[in-house]
Order: C-alpha cells, then structure tokens, then sequence
C-alpha cells in the first residue's frame, strides 16, 4: 500500500480506511498531498497542467465516499443484488409469488428442464433460436446500413447530410410501443400502405406479421427503422476520426473509390464498428414490445423471443427458478457472444498488420 | 452502394463539383433516406386524422379527406390520458433529477478522486451498461414488493435512480475539467459538495443537457419495467402502457385512428425534446461512443 501511493500524480486524496474506523486527521500538508509526484501510474489527466493535479488537501477526507454512495448504493441494491439472486435462484425451485425463504435448493434441475424435452424445454430452445437469428439479422442490417447512411451524413458535397441526421435519429427517440402500433398497420396486408407499394411496383405482398415465415424478419425491419439513426451517429464518429490526408495520399497513388473504401475507411472503422456492434447485440436481445403487443409470440411461436419468453415464465406464470435459469443461459450466451466478436475483431486486425 | 463507397473517398469541403453526376446521386439517396425514415410517423400522424372509415379502406386511403381530430377526443374517453401523460411527466422527470444527481456526484468522484480500488469499481459499474434489463426483472419484482414500492410510481421510479451511461458520462466530461478551477474554489474555502454543484456542474453543461435528455426519453419511453411493476393499477400507468389499452378497446372495430392518435400523443414530447436539443445529443454519443 504504501509503495503504491508513490506512483500516483500528485495524489489528490487518500479515502479513510474502512478498517481502523475512523478518518486520519490530515493535518498540515499530507506527504502524498504536496507535489507528490512519482512516476506516472499511466493514467493521463486531461487538466492543462497534470503536475498540479489536485495538490490541495481536501477538509473531509470521506468526500468520495459520500459522493459515490448514492449512485453505488442504489446500483448494488438494485442491479448487482439482483444479478446476485437471478444466479441463485437459477438453482432453485422458487415461485415468484412467494419470498425467497421459499425457495429449495434443485441443483442443475432448472437448466435441465429448460434444454430437455418437454414443453418447457422446446419453448424455451425455440425462443434462444428466435433471439439467435433476431439478434444475427438485427446486426447484419444495422452495420452496412450505419455505414452507408453515415456516409451520406458525412460528406459535404451536396447539402443535407445533417437534415437526414436529424430525422434517421428521431426514430431512435419514438417510443418502442408507439413504432410497434405504427407498423402493425403498415404491415396490414390489406389496410397496409407497403403491400399497396410493393403492388405498385410490381411485387407480390407479403402476409408480414401474420404468417410464421415472415413475422420475426418483419420485427427486425421495425427494429433497425427504430435504431438506425443512432447506429449512424456512432459511424458519423468514426468518420469523422480518419484523417482526410489518408485520401490524399491515397488518391495521388491512385486508389479508386472502392479500392479507398475498401481498404481505408472499412479499416480505420474497425472500432466503431466493434462498439456498434456490441450495442447492437445488447439491445436485440432486448425487443420486447412489438412481441408483447402484436404478436404475443406468434404465430406457431415465430416470434417468441426471450425478452418476452422469459416474463412470460417467470413472472406471468410465477415459475421464478425457471425464469431466472434462462437469465442466466442469456447472459452467459451474451458473453461468449461477445468475448468471440472481440476475438474476430482482433484476429482481423492482427491479419491487417 | 457504389455511390456510397464514391462519397467515402471524398475528403470533406475538398473536390466540389467535380462531379455533379455523383451529386445527384447522392441527393437522390439523401431523400430517398429520410422519406423512408420519416414515412412511418407521417403515416401514423395521417391516420390519427382519418375517419374510422377511411382507416379501414382497401386499398388503404393515404390523405383524410376531411383531417379531423374525433379521434384524439375519443382518447380521452377509453383512458384517463390527463393521468397517464401525469404519471409519465412524474416518471420521467423524478428518474431524471435522480439521475443527474447521482451521476454528477459519482462522476466527479470517479474523474478528480485518487482512492483504492477506483478502476476496480468503476469497470465494474461499467459492466452493469452492459446487462439487460430482464437477467434482473425476476427478483427486481419480487424485491420492489418486499420494499412496499410494488404496484405505484415509486417503485418504477427508485430502482432507476442511478445508472452506469450516467456516471460513464460525468466522467468522461469532468475528467476535462482543469483541476486548478477546483483547487482555486478549495483555496477559497468552498465545500466539496459545493464544488461539484456550483464550480464543476455549470463547466458541464452540455454533458448534463444530453444526459437530462437521454433519461427523459429514456424513462418516458420504457415500457417492459413498469409493465412488470404495475400490473393491473391502471390509475398508475404511464401514457406507454395506456397504449397498449386502446389497442384491445374494441380490438377490430375500426379502432386504428384511434390506436395513432394515442401514438401521436405519446410520441410528441420525447421528440419535440430532441429536435429542440438535438445538438447535445449528438455530441454526447460521439463523445462516449468512440472516445470511450
């Protein structure tokens, strides 16, 4: 501990130890308080002057204590306290409706159920199928489009780029449940304005929501219509981080536009294009509404995905340790999910260099 | 798609004119873009104007021959919308002032404190961004009943006092903050409460504008949590779940005009909101997106 307080830049505070009970007076300058400066740590302060980084001695030395406690207080209570006891009651039988003094140790009883086959089990691996492919689609759409549509927002050759921004991201603030009404009547195959389009072009109608083949693609396109518009702020960013004399130089070697595409701006997007696409996963995992209110899972559970599936069991029909069995089968989904896309990512990256 | 690959190639303000055969169709795909984006909230606000008929035409009737707001009127007889728009304003704007609050004071802690075990906590606040609200909706209900919130405003409300994007947020921002600002206010004698409020807070500005508006819009949108929380107290449903009631009033009759003009209702603060403050917004994501 006390090696360590030298590496810190100007230390500005030491927190009270929790352990000796109370505070030590800090009296007269504190020794790590004063110009302490030893090698950097690292970390890079974004003040002008890093040297004189807090070197003031604070008059409460609890001060981040007590600014941290509501916002670590209200997160412990209410998100880690509860992943806590979603993990748990994974392993027990526990009816919603009742205290978790209820619950009885069943071991590996719930994920047994929920992979076996019975109802439960076909239900439940229907709706992690459903989530796969939601989830799948959901990206490959979003990505290519936020490109593409960030280009036009990007460039400066013909006016309107920021025109377009505003109204791609004012879809991203309509509510979920208000987009899922809106579009349950565009899709009308009858009273619907795009059956009415496709046939003026020529094209055949599509039952959309109504029939198994179509009703979960017909979810992603009213999803990616909701977030594009975000997803194209995040590649704007990305643009807008490559420096415009990589064209140059790319242009007097000759580079066609694909070849400049392709090559440059697909590359240096790399990163932008990672984080888009962990959000992306994150938040298709969470499509709710539309499901709850049009479709109810249908038709023939097309739709079921586990958002919605796993409410319906462990809230609507109170099966608690069943419910949170197929919690935590999405987290851990999500994980590997995710932890493989970095993999990819840095894979590719290695392959570039 | 070529053409998109042609605008990559271009480097801002450089080469204009050069060709206006791309130009145009760059234009082209810029208004074929945004009507398609906007085309679904000018079809709901349309169809909120049409008489219950013309909402139910085959081939669908695209303009309201006489634009009327009966349906809008009959809002206000199937749901209570005065108390569902109330209970939305409490949820949203309580959420948010907590939110603010919270994060502010974390964020600051996290950026200008040096203490044990900081980045520890704080990636591990960060991964709470990354959970989805159902791996915790389970317990969550069970314990808002064990906390006497279960079924009112409150308990929708607290669990949401404090989130992760909030404090990242702060932080990012305050972290720019030039710490002799806030040495000079401790030379003169202030707080560090009053620091963070009166010295850091006003250095932040946009920062807290965009967070106000993400939490709003947020927390005026949500719908699966306090579907969950209030079950059957319909007095305390926020204007999102009222929703989902008109659309089982009279399922099949001739309800769609209906069924949009609630929509519209729903729809108007959150994205009047952003279109006035859309600048902030913006920044902000591109601040915690990419520079994160």
């Amino acid at each position: 501990m006390a090696g360590a307080r030298g590496d810190r830049i100007g230390a500005t505070l030491q927190p009270s130890k929790a352990n000796g009970g109370q505070s030590e007076p800090h009296k007269g300058p504190h020794p790590e308080l004063v110009e302490g400066r030893g090698p950097s740590s690292g970390y890079a302060p974004v003040g002008n002057d890093a040297v004189k980084k807090g070197t003031l001695q604070l008059k409460s030395p609890s001060a981040p204590v007590l600014m941290l406690a509501p916002a670590l207080v209200l997160l412990g209570v209410f998100v880690l306290v509860p992943t806590l006891l979603t993990l748990w009651l994974a392993f027990q039988d526990w009816s919603t409706e009742t205290g978790f003094d209820t619950a009885r140790f069943v071991g590996l009883d719930n994920f047994f159920a929920i992979f076996g086959p019975t109802s439960v089990g076909r239900d439940f691996k229907g709706a992690l199928a459903n989530t796969a492919l939601y989830t799948a689609l959901s990206v490959a759409l979003l990505l290519p489009l936020s490109v593409g549509f960030g280009l036009l927002v990007y460039q400066r050759r013909v006016r309107g780029g920021v025109a377009l921004r505003t109204i791609l991201f004012s879809t991203y603030m309509v509510p979920m449940i208000a987009v899922a009404l809106v579009w349950s009547k565009l899709y009308s195959p009858s009273e619907g304005p795009i059956n009415q389009m496709l046939g003026w072009v020529g094209l055949p109608g599509s039952p959309w929501l109504s029939s198994p083949d179509t009703a979960l693609v017909s979810i992603v396109l009213l999803n990616v219509w909701q977030q594009v518009g975000y997803f194209t702020v995040l590649a704007v960013a990305g643009l807008t981080q490559i420096p415009g004399s990589v064209y140059e130089a790319a242009a007097i070697d000759g580079a066609r536009p694909l070849q400049r595409f392709w090559f440059i701006t697909l590359p240096l997007l790399r990163r932008t294009l990672l984080f888009s696409a962990v959000i992306a996963i994150i938040n298709a995992v969470q499509v709710f509404e539309p499901v709850a209110l049009i479709t109810q899972g249908g038709p023939v559970g097309a739709t079921n995905v586990l958002t919605y599936h796993i409410r319906r069991v462990g809230i609507e029909r109170s099966q608690g340790g069943l419910g949170s069995a197929m919690a935590v089968t999405l987290m851990l989904a999500l994980i590997v999910a995710v932890v493989a896309l970095f993999a990819l990512a840095r894979r590719g990256a290695e392959e570039d260099a | 798609m070529s053409l998109a690959l042609d605008v990559a190639a271009v480097p801002p303000r450089r080469r204009r004119v050069s060709r206006p055969a791309g130009d145009w169709l760059i234009l082209t795909a810029i208004i074929v873009v945004s009507v398609a984006a906007a085309f679904p909230l000018v079809w709901m606000v349309l169809t909120s104007l049409k008489t219950p008929a013309e909402t139910m035409q085959t081939p669908p009737v695209w303009w309201p021959a006489t634009p009327n707001l009966d349906a809008y009127f009959k809002v206000a007889g199937v749901i209570d919308a005065g108390r569902s728009f109330l209970n939305s304003a409490i949820i949203a704007l309580v959420t948010t002032a907590g939110i603010l609050v919270t994060s502010l004071l974390a964020g600051f802690a996290f950026a200008k404190y040096r203490f044990r075990g900081r980045e520890w906590l704080f990636a591990l606040v960060l991964a709470t961004m990354f959970l989805p609200p159902i791996v915790t909706l389970i317990p969550l209900y069970r314990m808002v009943g064990y906390l006497h919130i279960g079924g009112s405003l409150a308990g929708v409300i607290v669990p949401n006092l404090a989130n992760a994007f909030g404090i990242f947020l702060m932080r990012q921002f305050i972290k720019g903050v030039p710490d002799e600002l806030i040495d000079a206010a401790r030379v003169d004698g202030a707080s560090e409460l009053r620091i963070v409020f009166s010295i850091v807070a006003p250095a932040v500005v946009p920062a807290i504008a965009a967070l106000a508006l993400f939490a709003f819009v947020y927390h005026w949108n949500s719908y699966l949590w306090p579907l969950t929380v209030l079950q059957g107290h319909t007095d305390q449903y926020p204007i999102v779940i009222s929703l989902s009631r008109l659309l089982s009033y009279n399922r099949g009759a001739m309800n769609t005009g209906l069924v949009m003009a609630g929509a519209t209702l729903a729809v108007l603060p959150p994205l009047v909101l952003f279109v006035l403050l859309q600048r902030f917004f913006v920044d902000s994501i591109v601040s915690t997106g990419v520079k994160g």
